[in-house]
């Protein structure tokens, strides 16, 4: 894998009223050039912590572990240190945006309610390339176009509450594809959205990437969309990536329980008398984090005395393909 | 038509938008819901899918009376039986406060209550044995009451119940079958997960022990095993108390999980309904199986080729003329611009509107049952 992003042993910790929790720890993977990566996991998890950090987008009382190392390969070829950036520092101004593009599952979060949707992108491209405002305005179009919106030359003066739904994340993503970005985060950009237009929205971002060589992070909780637009995946776990590989591996024979959890309880036309199997209990809060393994108190193949006591290490299963359990480290068991 | 609970008849909700225009204003209907027709049995759930802006949401208020319909009827059957009220106690009129309210305005031969014709004070006697399961359990659930407050409101509301000891054991009792721990019934909602608010909302959705509830999104806002978990209960439930449901969901594979049955909506009308196996897996509308084929499978193998529905949602103020779908049809010809399609039933049960059903094979391979 040629890799754009490599993320190793990273750890966040915040300062609440409850004192010091440390929702991520231990985090690693690696995005390759031109490929998506799909992050998967529960609500609470730490997936939108963790993309916000690779922006250092965190807020005032996050903490980045000093063993953490984030690096970006620019478009100019070189790597940026992204965990030693100063707050404010001008590299960290050209990452957002110019070299990562984000987007969110809430269009109306992207864009301001008093500007139109042509200067929002007219803005973001100026102050990312050298071009003047009539030139900004032209790519503005032409991107607007590019996500398939009809009538582009209108809809840029309109404002994004003018928009209907679809529309909307399209725009969204013109304008975050407007400055040109290599890496694209993508925060569920299709959870609020009907099968449909996520049908269409799925198959433009998978159109785009082709065309614009950019690489992408697809954060989802549905196994189905990742199955359908990532090559790689990473199954997060309270703060922990538990499981990662490609796509088609993981999904076919996944080797962490959790991971074999969660595509249990998908609900499937093929089982319809069936009923659906949960994973039992609650994914516990980032301020109780379970010693051991995070997912031992949940995990119906922990072994008492090792699974709740030491955090497992990785286990590498093959190229790009590793997970974090126990049960692999011992032989004979694993395939439960 | 013994077991039928609910008939809904031509139901219409308009709602009135005033524009302004250049010489005084004008006033247009948007036709929210425009003439479904379908009925609920006891202990069964409908399941309702369809695009946002579709008006599958206003349907099942309509129903409940959360908004007044414009038009057409909503029957609901009520088990006869004879009550002596003259020798009734004070307990069971109470209990039969909300049975009595129903006799007003609308009450039809077999002990049936026209829904749409109900008001005020009889309508508010009459909610608790409807209810309602809305999609965000954050918002739904008010911060300044406890949880057993919040599941017991209402009994209180509709005063079914005047004494604390028998809410209080009410309460336990509905929050034990939604399997709720029985100490945080003192605690307060922020204390609570996702999941376990969820579990909230439907022990309060059913303490009045209602015959009826609208599930509106309830599941969708979940991760995929709390959703697995909740629809486990709410079948459960079904099971041990015999309530039907209306459940609306955008997720098709969830209602096909929990339905008995499942109505297909598109901008305000019924495109198709029918038992859950024939819909999902022998489909006669274009809509349907355009919504079939967008849902992401798991299988990365699997053969996954959405059909694309060009163009947007049509607008309700300005509905296309004929099928209302013709605009976004694949397969849409002369006579469906020209023709509104009739709400036939071209096998038993199983409802279409299209002029071409017979014409269509969309069948895809089902597994056997069990």
């Amino acid at each position: 894998m040629d890799p754009i992003l490599q993320v190793a042993d990273l750890s966040i910790s915040f300062r609440t009223e409850e004192g010091l929790i440390t929702p991520i720890q231990g985090v690693g993977f690696e995005v390759g050039r031109g490929r998506t990566l799909g992050l998967v996991g529960e609500s609470g998890s730490g997936k939108s912590v963790t993309t916000k950090a690779l922006m250092r987008l965190l807020p005032g009382n996050a903490r980045i572990d000093p063993a953490s190392r984030i690096r970006y390969r620019a478009k100019s070829g070189e790597w940026i240190e992204v965990h030693t950036l100063r707050d404010g520092a001008r590299a960290l101004r050209r990452l957002r945006g110019g070299e990562i593009g984000m987007i969110f599952q809430e269009p109306m979060a992207s864009f301001s309610p008093v500007y139109t949707v042509g200067n929002q992108m007219v803005e973001s491209i100026r102050l990312h390339t050298p071009l003047n405002r009539r030139e900004a305005r032209a790519l503005a179009i032409e991107m607007l176009v590019k996500v398939g919106l009809s009538n582009p030359g209108q809809r840029i003066d309109q404002y994004a509450h003018e928009l209907s739904g679809g529309m909307r994340q399209r725009a969204m993503i013109a304008l975050a594809l407007a400055a040109g970005p290599a890496l694209l985060i993508a925060d569920e950009p299709t959870t609020a959205l009907d099968v449909t237009i996520q049908a269409q929205v799925l198959d433009l971002m998978r159109d785009l990437q082709r065309d614009l060589g950019m690489s992408m992070i697809f954060i989802t909780h549905d196994l189905g969309v990742i199955a359908q637009i990532a090559q790689d995946v990473a199954v997060m776990y309270l703060g922990t990536i538990v499981e990662r590989g490609p796509v088609r591996e993981v999904l076919k024979s996944p080797q962490h329980p959790y991971t074999r959890g969660l595509l249990r309880a998908i609900p499937s036309l093929d089982r319809l008398d069936k009923r659906l199997s949960p994973v039992p209990g609650d994914i516990p809060s980032p301020s109780e984090r379970p010693a051991g393994c995070p997912f031992h108190t949940r995990c119906a193949e922990a072994i008492a005395g090792v699974c709740d006591r030491i955090p497992p290490a990785e286990t590498v299963l093959g190229p790009d393909r590793s997970a974090r359990c126990h049960l692999l480290a011992q032989p004979g068991r694993a395939t439960a | 038509m013994s077991d039928t609970l609910i008939e809904v008849r031509g139901l219409e909700v308009a709602f009135p938008l005033r524009e302004k225009k250049l010489f005084g204003a004008r006033t247009r209907l948007l036709r929210a819901v425009d003439g479904v027709t379908f009925d609920i049995r006891r202990g069964e759930t409908l399941g309702l899918v369809g695009e946002s802006g579709s008006g599958k949401t206003t349907v099942g208020r309509a129903i409940l009376r959360a908004i007044d319909p414009t038009g057409g009827e909503v029957i609901f059957h009520t088990r006869g039986g004879d009550i002596d009220l003259a020798h009734a106690d004070e307990h069971q009129l109470q209990k039969l406060r909300s049975r009595l309210g129903m006799v007003f305005p609308g009450r039809s031969a077999t002990g049936s209550v026209g829904l749409h014709s109900l008001s005020g004070e009889a309508l508010r006697l009459f909610r608790p044995r409807m209810s309602l399961v809305f999609q965000d359990p954050y918002s739904s659930l008010n911060p300044r009451m406890t949880v057993r407050d919040i599941i017991a409101e209402p009994l209180v509301a509709a005063g079914l119940m005047r004494d604390r000891e028998q809410i209080d054991a009410r309460v336990r009792e509905i929050a034990a079958r939604c399997k709720l721990n029985l100490e945080h019934l003192r605690r307060f909602p922020h204390a609570f997960s996702g999941g376990q608010r969820q579990r909230i909302c439907i022990a309060r959705a059913l303490v009045a022990k209602p015959d009826f509830v609208v599930c509106d999104e309830s599941v969708s806002a979940l991760d995929v095993s709390i959703q697995a978990e909740i629809v486990n209960l709410l079948k459960d439930l079904q099971e041990e108390l015999g309530v039907a449901f209306l459940f609306i969901a955008h997720d098709l594979s969830v209602v096909a999980q929990i339905s008995h049955r499942v109505a297909v909506m598109y901008v305000g009308a019924f495109m198709e309904y029918a038992p859950v196996r024939k819909l999902f897996f022998t489909p006669r509308h274009p809509y349907t199986h355009a919504l079939l084929s967008a849902v992401p499978v798991v299988d990365p193998d699997a053969d996954y080729r959405p059909i694309r529905l060009p163009g947007e949602i049509p607008n309700p103020l300005a509905l296309p003329s004929g099928c209302r779908f013709h605009t976004r049809c694949p397969f849409a010809k002369e006579r469906c611009r020209a023709e509104v399609p009739a709400w036939r039933e071209i096998a038993p049960e199983h409802y279409v509107a299209c002029h071409f059903a017979e014409d269509f094979d969309f069948a895809r391979p089902a597994p056997a049952p069990g």
